[in-house]
């Protein structure tokens, strides 16, 4: 028999009795809502490994990557959210999902880029600037819609995305610019450094 | 993922506020190229050139389209041609000149810097031919600038030299009367000059710099002068002057890191080594990017008015204060500019009579770099531009700072007209110069002894 150090039978062990879920929730923004889903999460021997949330017109968003027991099935882990949630009086939709190792990139050499587009608001300014990121197969990595609060309409789009290295960024920029032009849309492509090193002092 | 904050202020420094990087200057020593034979040294010249600066330009612009940030202007410093082509007579002096422009037009950079000598103790033989050719050489070529050192904190003034700069000031004038004296736009005297300056006409590479480096100048007076606007209209309270204080130097950060980020990555690419960022604030005659607006800004009816001295005593601190922090490869002259002709404003109020050549001699004792771009009267005698040239070299020796003075004797015209340069160079009307006659007083030659260099009072 061999003998293994302790940290990696843990967690081989852990492997074997756990996986990885991704569990996204969308409702009216209240107080409680991670209170209840934290609570519930422990209950049901639920590890929390990343979460990201945020709030937009007072709509509350979240994905948790938790590793569950591997007898909780997704489905089982919705009901238990959603119950809990009724429970506390909050109207939230929750889709749980098998977590997939990886991420879009990580196999690519990429350098961020933040692309602006500013302009008179109207519909349908952001689908054709994502067409062509989908057709040079660029990631959107955030995307936000800015309203000018002295002029409504005026909107200011900032897209960061990520941009594999062997593409031609010159055309790119130039297949932006022209779509941009036809929206009435004045474009910038700058490297993502440029935004940080005007703003921040970086950790040493 | 970058605030809205973040990414608005940094689009309304590029868009509305003029920021750029003024310049990225590569430096080449050209000690290397030293021949007693003069086709051989200019080849030598010109090859060692062309060798490190055929991708300079497309490299700036590859690097400011990345970061979506101009790099306005591209140079190139060489060491002083009067110590390394020291055995030529002025003929040689104006053919290694030529031999520059042809080479500056080959790296289509706008201009190059470094036909100079360093004179503040003595002349050698190279010094004097050089200062000889100044007028010819200048005429003859459109790219090329020129710097000569008369004083040092620990040396004095040559004021040998000094009476000489007067004579060729006027003389490089005349020889380009046709273009209104425009030879002098690219000729500056000085006291103190560092040996990193990537800004022109007193860009040089000094004898103790590598041999190849990139020293970049930021710009940026109309960022500060909106971030003070914007600190002023919009916080509830009274600003007092410690609060602009405070906004001049986040500023001068921003502007400062946008500089040294551009540097570096522009040397990385060339695989030359980053010398320094020049702090700074250099105007253009465009509106919105002036310093004289940020006289203005802070409460002045013009820059002129009385307080002015005490407004640039603050700006050029702050900026520096600011700018150090930002980089740790800070040098060159590092203060705010006045260049009266280049700047819209200082112009508009040196036109007006709301500035004077004696106020702007006091503005000199604290930023850099002296009385820049300064039109006079084309009959202004030489004894005149001396003795106003000796003025400006006492403030650098004794306050050990960089002075300098570049003025332009407009032939033909006279206080009360105007002088158009073009380009970055802008417009001016000719100002008046002071009266009385230095003449004698210049005459006398010799040297002003340096300063002690204790009991500071």
């Amino acid at each position: 028999m061999y003998i293994l150090p302790l940290g990696l039978y843990v967690t081989l062990f852990k492997d074997d009795i756990m996986h990885k879920l991704s569990v996204s929730l969308l409702g009216r923004d209240c107080p409680g809502v991670v209170a209840v889903v934290s609570t519930l999460f422990e209950k049901a021997h639920c590890d929390v490994m990343q979460v990201s949330q945020t709030i937009l017109s007072g709509e509350f968003a979240a994905i948790f990557i938790v590793t569950a027991p591997n007898e909780l099935a997704p489905q089982q882990l919705a009901t238990l959210l959603e119950e809990a949630l009724k429970n506390a009086s909050m109207d939230f939709s929750v889709i749980v999902r098998t977590a997939v190792e990886g991420y879009w990139g990580s196999d690519k050499v990429c350098q961020p880029f933040v692309v602006t587009a500013h302009g008179p608001n109207r519909s349908g300014l952001i689908a054709p600037l994502s067409r062509i990121f989908a057709r040079h197969n660029v990631n959107i990595e955030s995307l936000k819609a800015i309203l000018n609060e002295e002029d409504l309409d005026q909107a200011l789009f900032v897209y960061e995305i990520m941009v594999p290295e062997m593409l031609d960024l010159g055309r790119l920029r130039r297949e932006l610019t022209a779509e941009g032009q036809q929206l009435s849309l004045r474009v910038s492509v700058q490297h993502r450094d440029i935004f940080e090193a005007v703003h921040r002092v970086l950790p040493v | 993922m970058l605030s809205e904050r973040e990414v608005i202020s940094t689009l309304n420094m590029l868009r509305n506020e003029h920021l750029d990087v003024r310049t990225v200057t590569l430096g080449v020593s050209l000690f290397d190229c030293v021949s007693h034979d003069l086709d051989l040294f200019t080849a030598n010249i010109k090859a060692k050139i062309h060798r490190y600066a055929a991708d300079l330009v497309r490299v700036c612009n590859d690097i400011g389209d990345k970061y979506g940030i101009p790099v306005v202007n591209k140079r190139i410093s060489v060491s002083p041609i009067a110590v390394v082509g020291a055995p030529f007579d002025a003929d040689g002096m104006v053919r290694i000149c030529k031999a520059l422009d042809e080479a500056a037009k080959e790296a289509r950079v706008d201009f190059l810097g470094g036909f100079s000598a360093l004179v503040e103790k003595g002349f050698t033989s190279g010094d004097r031919a050089l200062i000889e050719a100044l007028p010819e050489a200048l005429a003859s070529t459109d790219r090329i600038c020129s710097s000569i050192n008369v004083a040092s904190s620990r040396s004095g003034i040559n004021m040998d030299a000094v009476a000489l700069m007067g004579e060729q000031i006027r003389k490089t004038a005349q020889a380009t009367a046709a273009h209104d004296g425009i030879g002098c736009a690219k000729l500056v005297v000085f006291a103190n000059i560092p040996q990193d300056v990537p800004f022109m006409a007193g860009a040089y590479l000094g004898v103790g710099e590598p041999d190849v480096v990139i020293n970049v100048g930021v710009s940026g007076p109309g960022v500060v002068k909106k971030a003070i606007d914007r600190a002023l209209s919009q916080t509830g309270r009274q600003l007092t002057l410690l609060d602009v204080a405070e906004v001049i130097k986040r500023t001068a950060f921003k502007v400062t890191r946008v500089g040294e980020m551009i540097g570096k990555e522009v040397a990385s690419r060339l695989n030359i080594p980053f010398g320094v960022a020049d702090l700074s604030l250099a105007p253009t005659p465009a509106v919105g990017d002036s310093v004289g607006e940020i006289f203005q800004s802070m409460g002045l009816s013009s820059i002129g008015a009385p307080g002015t001295t005490a407004v640039l005593a603050m700006l050029n601190d702050a900026v520096k204060k600011g700018g150090a922090f930002a980089s740790s490869s800070v040098g060159g002259l590092s203060g705010a500019f006045i260049p009266v002709s280049e700047d819209s404003s200082i112009e508009a109020a040196a036109t007006a009579g709301l500035l004077s050549l004696e106020k702007l001699e006091a503005m000199t004792s604290v930023c850099s770099v002296g009385l820049d771009m300064i039109a006079i009267p084309g009959d202004t005698p030489a004894a005149t531009i001396s003795g106003i040239i000796a003025d400006e070299m006492a403030i650098g020796m004794i306050n050990n700072k960089t002075t300098a003075v570049r003025l332009i004797p407009v032939p033909g015209k006279n206080v009360g007209d105007t002088v158009s340069f073009g380009g970055l160079l802008g417009k001016a009307g000719i100002m008046p110069v002071p009266q009385g006659d230095a003449t004698a007083f210049i005459t006398l030659g010799g040297r002003i002894p340096a300063p002690i260099h204790s009991l500071k009072n």
